[in-house]
């Protein structure tokens, strides 16, 4: 069951068209990567998700039931982070939790509040003034606020924006754990592509304002071009017969002895055993089909 | 039931920002000087004011008294007073935005109406904190200090003395009334507000339509006659008529009207404003 349908979304500022044909839909228990380069419009369209800005055209519903006509009660099924969780910084943790808990449409009680800061690993910080927490503690506290009233759908803008590397570790698990342990349906936008390659199962890339592709995360990349990493003893040996036999082919040094060749799928197997009899001494064959070439290939078009 | 709730978030909010207090905290220490310069020099202040009617008028009893000292401030402060509101009200919606809460609000099962409406109620308590506290130190504060007696008004049509027992009704309905021109003023910041992205710009552009108005409210030129009855400012001193014989009960209905027309367009302005706003912060 879809939970999310996008149709034909637009959106424009003016002349400005920042959104010009978006859709997708994201099913039940989806993890759904939303990806696509700076200013194709990944923002525009989760804003226009989340009511923050009217669209110029186009449908959105979630639980099957349309977003403009029913507002609140999809909103009251729905927790989200934009880019950086924004909190009431005079205010405290738990102070900023019940301001939210209150108008969430949901009756929720201090004893889920905190166990909801428990859950995010701010407890003991309760008590304190958002003004003192770091990038982090912030990004925790806007998940915790997320969570706060159960959503069946969770949508998260950029939730790694800004943080170091643990803290992104950090994101991850919950995301993960919201996936696995609450079986949350979760569209997750990101740049950090490693991250949706990982959690997502589906997702789709916009590009100008475009949906360009949309589908489960390992087909897609499955239907690519499949690129080795390969770490040979003789590099001499490896690039003659890579010039002699597979003329077709470029093997472009990555760093000494390693080279990286992106080939059709049936040249794999007799290039491998090629380079096996010409001697050149092949230490490592690494499959390399990232989510990074197919996103680079996808918005380059 | 969400915009009771979400009023309380406003009160609370409100309540927690240090500038809330600076109004309350300036216009209690505005008010205590008064009260402290009417105790130490008060008496030279009134002899200047009734010196012109002491060849025809000899003047027995206490007129320097909690009551003419209550009116003396309110006239001194109600100027002053819009700005301190402002400071607060100005910052409801535009604060939001300038601190991307705006966006954690806006993505809430409530209402866009339901956000202004919750805060418009906040500014109301606010306002009417602000003039009950007003009052209070005003009336209050000032019968304690200098004791009670007649109310001697001088307006443009001479010198008016009302007697004690005809006061209390009259000081409630002044606040009353200064009630109404101070939620004009914090509806109007408000609504500066919906088209803001920071506090400053409410704050300025409601003081300047204030000293605006009101320059051309005292501008004795005909061209604006026509415009004059129609603003608000005109009708911000309107509490004064309260203190006036015969009581003008129809002038003072008039300024009624027009107030609350002023708050009920303004606040329409900031619905429509805000329920079409794109929030891109």
């Amino acid at each position: 069951m879809a939970l999310i349908e996008v149709s034909h979304l637009a959106k424009n500022f003016g002349s400005f068209h920042a959104v010009k044909d978006v859709s997708f839909h994201v099913n039940e228990g989806d993890v759904f990567g939303f990806l696509g380069p700076n200013g194709a419009g990944k923002s525009t369209t989760i804003r226009c998700l989340l009511s923050l800005i009217r669209p110029t055209d186009g449908e959105i519903k979630f639980f099957g039931k349309s977003l403009n006509q029913n507002r609140s009660e999809v909103l009251a099924r729905v927790g989200c982070i934009i880019e950086k969780p924004d909190f009431y910084k005079y205010l405290s943790a738990q102070r900023n939790l019940e301001i939210f808990a209150r108008i969430s449409g949901k009756d929720i009680t201090k004893r889920q509040i905190q166990e909801m800061i428990d859950f995010v690993g701010l407890n003991g910080r309760e008590g304190d003034k958002v003004s003192g927490f770091s990038h982090g503690m912030k990004q925790r506290l806007g998940i915790a606020q997320t969570l706060l009233h159960n959503p069946d759908v969770i949508i998260l803008d950029e939730p790694t924006t800004g943080l170091d590397p643990q803290g992104i570790i950090e994101v991850r698990n919950l995301i993960l754990r919201l996936r696995d342990e609450q079986k949350k349906t979760v569209l997750l936008s990101s740049h950090q592509l490693s991250e949706i390659e990982i959690i997502a199962n589906r997702m789709v890339i916009i590009n100008q304002g475009r949906t360009i592709v949309e589908g489960d995360v390992h087909e897609l990349l499955e239907k690519q071009s499949m690129n080795l990493e390969i770490s040979v003893a003789n590099p001499t040996v490896f690039e003659e017969t890579i010039q002699r036999d597979f003329a077709s082919l470029t093997a472009r040094l990555v760093y000494k002895g390693t080279y990286h060749i992106e080939m059709e799928e049936d040249i794999r197997q007799p290039l491998i055993q090629r380079l096996v009899e010409t001697g050149c001494g092949v230490k490592a064959v690494i499959p390399k089909r990232s989510l990074e070439d197919f996103f680079i290939k996808m918005t380059e078009k | 039931m969400m915009l009771w709730k979400n009023t309380i978030n406003e009160l609370l909010k409100i309540a927690t920002k240090i500038r809330s207090y600076i109004g309350i905290g300036a216009l209690t220490l505005l008010i205590l000087i008064v009260l402290f310069a009417m105790k130490a020099d008060g008496k030279s202040y009134i002899g200047f004011v009734t010196a012109s009617f002491e060849q025809t008028l000899s003047f027995n009893g206490k007129i320097l008294n909690g009551n003419l000292i209550a009116f003396i401030i309110m006239q001194m402060l109600i100027v002053h007073v819009p700005l301190l509101i402002s400071l607060v009200t100005g910052d409801l919606l535009s604060g939001e935005e300038a601190s991307g809460t705006i966006r954690m609000l806006a993505t809430k099962p409530i209402s866009r109406s339901g956000i202004v409406l919750s805060k418009w109620i906040a500014a109301t308590i606010y306002t009417l904190i602000m003039t009950v506290w007003l009052g209070f130190l005003s009336l209050f504060v000032a019968k304690w200090m200098f004791g009670t007696g007649d109310l001697i008004v001088l307006n443009s049509n001479g010198l008016l003395i009302i007697p004690e027992a005809d006061l209390a009704w009259r000081f409630a309905l002044a606040l009353l009334i200064a009630f109404l021109a101070l939620w004009t003023v914090a509806t109007l910041s408000l609504a500066f507000s919906a088209f803001a992205k920071n506090s400053v710009g409410p704050i300025v552009s409601t003081m300047s339509v204030i000293i605006l108005f009101t320059i051309i409210g005292t501008l004795d030129v005909s061209v604006f006659d026509a415009i004059k009855p129609y603003m608000f400012t005109t009708h911000m001193a309107a509490w004064r008529s309260v203190f006036e014989d015969p009581f003008p009960l129809s002038a003072i209905w008039e300024s009624v009207i027009i107030l609350v027309a002023h708050i009920a367009v303004l606040l329409g302005i900031t619905l429509i404003r805000f329920n079409k706003k794109d929030i891109t912060s």
